[in-house]
């Protein structure tokens, strides 16, 4: 009987001849991520000296820490936090990515993003180092675990095997095929399981694309996402890769928990209505409705083919009077590349608002909503209060849609501007 | 050291699925830190008399994928505060899981609670048996086991207590 690729991983990671769903096992991470963010860093760093009394982390080329949140800062308290960071990576010899770009997209640009290594953080949205066959967790608060000690207690994780065919119809993105997995399979369709991705599908899609997947794993219960990396994924990710690991795949017989066929060709633009991101519609039902703000970007999207189509979608057009866009470049490497192929000049144009990456739009800290006020929306989460007021309300989908939504004020299909 | 068993009265049922626990003080009350005002709000909206008629030890029963969403820490901080000394649901999110039991608040998860408790029953969760007693009907079911390294994370009182009584991993 053969192995899952999350089970391979694991088990060179607790230096195991092999392991099996359900085993408890103590394995090293090959990295450890975090981006600062109070009561988190700050606090593993204070408890590390304090409690556990070490200075220094034994191997710094482990670890990788993100400044992505608080940027640009705005009170002189959130800078104090910054220069937390700072100084202990210093002391610590560890490397900081700071205003590099969203933390989750930065590692897989540097190479944290290594086929077969198992990657820790706190923040779930890691998953989507799955997409290059790094199997990437997020531990909440436990992560301490990884800073005081080489290894972390895990279960090895069921798989769910998804299977995409066919392939996606104009204006429908990878961003649906997600809200899509919710729909049809629940919103506790993976608990405490990793969705592994498979199928003929997946070839059509982008590994941005894939990465917007990946990214949001955890609205299905899953403890993460993963794919077994065909050779455009390898292409891209071993140059970089941080770590000499031989890349693996799962068995042709491993054992899956449940195998769900998706075929994207039926798919429609979808959107994901408040206040949880288990309400998955077609956004037709709501063509038409009112909406005052809208964001591209995240680390689930904002990246070239997001910018892309939001920049033929505007090309010629205009935001609508009062309408506020937001687009956000996921890093500064996908900005730089939009710039040079004109598309941050055309959405300029067309009267969108562009910034440097941050990730300070998707929780409502900047180009924060009132109450009553709507969004359409490409960032992580739709429940109450998450970019703002408690009673404003965040519509999700896909780019092209936030880019439609912009022309008319209201939500609107973008296969008409297409 | 044993993980002490929960005794106490089923405080409240939240009969729905993807439970998102942010609720249970309110989204517009998530960030406030103190515990005293955030115990105050806590469950008004369900029940306003929720912070006088609860006792310490009695538990919270919840349905499937209970803590779904972006749970934060205040919500289930204000219920300890307030006695709560556990929840019991159908099933959990696994980010409301880890953090709680972080936490060393005890999490169970025991198919079928929901249809075999009412509120304000006198039930036990009996770990070593694996069983949950509902003292007032007379009827038991079993609970799903707790992985081991989380039951000594709930033995030990949290993660940081975990982490120090197992320094070598």
């Amino acid at each position: 009987m053969g192995h899952t690729i999350t089970e391979k991983i694991l088990a060179r990671a607790a230096g195991l001849p092999s392991v099996r769903a359900g085993d408890e096992i103590m394995a090293k991470p090959d990295f450890v991520l975090a981006y600062d963010f109070p009561g988190y860093t700050d606090v593993y760093f204070k408890q590390m000296k304090e409690e556990f009394g070490i200075d220094k982390v034994a191997e710094p080329e482990r670890y990788g820490i993100f400044i992505d949140h608080m940027v640009p800062v705005a009170t002189p308290k959130e800078e104090e936090l910054h220069e937390g960071t700072r100084k202990w990576c210093a002391e610590n010899g560890v490397e900081l990515f700071e205003r590099r770009g969203i933390g989750h997209q930065v590692a897989a640009e540097v190479g944290f993003a290594t086929p077969g290594a198992f990657v820790v953080h706190f923040d779930g949205h890691i998953s989507q180092l799955g997409t290059y066959g790094t199997l990437g967790i997020g531990m909440r608060r436990n992560v301490l675990e990884a800073f005081v000690r080489e290894k972390v207690s895990i279960k090895v994780p069921e798989t769910v095997r998804v299977n995409l065919t066919g392939s996606l119809r104009p204006g429908v993105m990878a961003r649906d095929v997600f809200h899509h997995i919710v729909r049809v399979l629940g919103p506790a369709s993976c608990r405490f399981q990793v969705m592994e991705l498979g199928g003929d599908g997946l070839e059509g899609l982008t590994t941005e694309g894939i990465q917007s997947i990946t990214c949001l794993a955890m609205f299905t219960g899953a403890l993460t996402a993963i794919v077994n990396p065909d050779q455009k994924r390898l292409d891209y990710a071993l140059p970089r890769a941080r770590k000499k690991l031989e890349p693996v795949s799962s068995d042709p017989d491993a054992t899956y928990a449940a195998v769900h066929e998706i075929d994207l060709s039926e798919l429609e633009p979808i959107v994901v209505v408040p206040p949880t991101p288990a309400n998955t519609r077609n956004l037709s039902e709501y063509a038409g409705l009112e909406v005052q703000t809208g964001y591209l970007g995240s680390c689930a999207s904002g990246r070239l083919e997001d910018i892309e189509i939001a920049a033929k979608i505007l090309e010629g057009r205009r935001v609508k009077t009062g309408f506020s866009l937001h687009v956000i470049p996921t890093s500064q490497e996908i900005m730089a590349e939009a710039a040079r192929r004109g598309y941050i000049s055309t959405l300029v144009e067309a009267g969108a608002f562009v910034s440097s990456p941050s990730c300070d739009y998707c929780f409502g800290r900047i180009a924060t909503m009132t109450e009553n006020q709507r969004a359409v929306s490409t960032g992580t989460l739709n429940v109450k209060g998450r970019m703002g007021s408690p009673d404003s309300e965040i519509y999700l989908c896909n780019a092209a849609a936030v880019a439609a939504s912009a022309i008319e004020g209201r939500i609107a299909d973008p296969r008409k501007y297409l | 050291m044993a993980l002490q068993n929960l005794k106490g009265r089923v405080a409240f049922i939240f009969e729905e699925d993807d439970f998102d626990v942010d609720q249970i003080v309110g989204v517009k009350n998530i960030k406030i830190q103190d515990v005293d005002e955030l115990a105050a709000l806590a469950m008004t909206s369900y029940d306003p008399d929720f912070s006088k008629e609860v006792r310490k030890g009695d538990v919270i029963v919840g349905g499937r994928n209970f803590g779904y969403g972006h749970p934060h820490y205040p919500p289930m901080k204000a219920l300890r505060h307030l006695g709560i000394a556990g929840v019991l649901a159908e099933s959990f999110s696994p980010g409301y899981w880890r953090g709680e039991i972080s936490m060393g608040f005890p999490q169970c998860s025991c198919p079928g609670i929901r249809a075999a408790v009412k509120r304000w029953d006198e039930i036990e969760v009996d770990w070593p048996a694996g069983v949950v007693r509902n003292l007032t009907q007379g009827t038991e079911i079993p609970f799903e086991p707790l992985a081991h390294s989380d039951a000594l994370m709930l033995e030990a009182g949290g993660l940081l207590p975990y982490l120090k009584m197992n320094p070598a991993g």
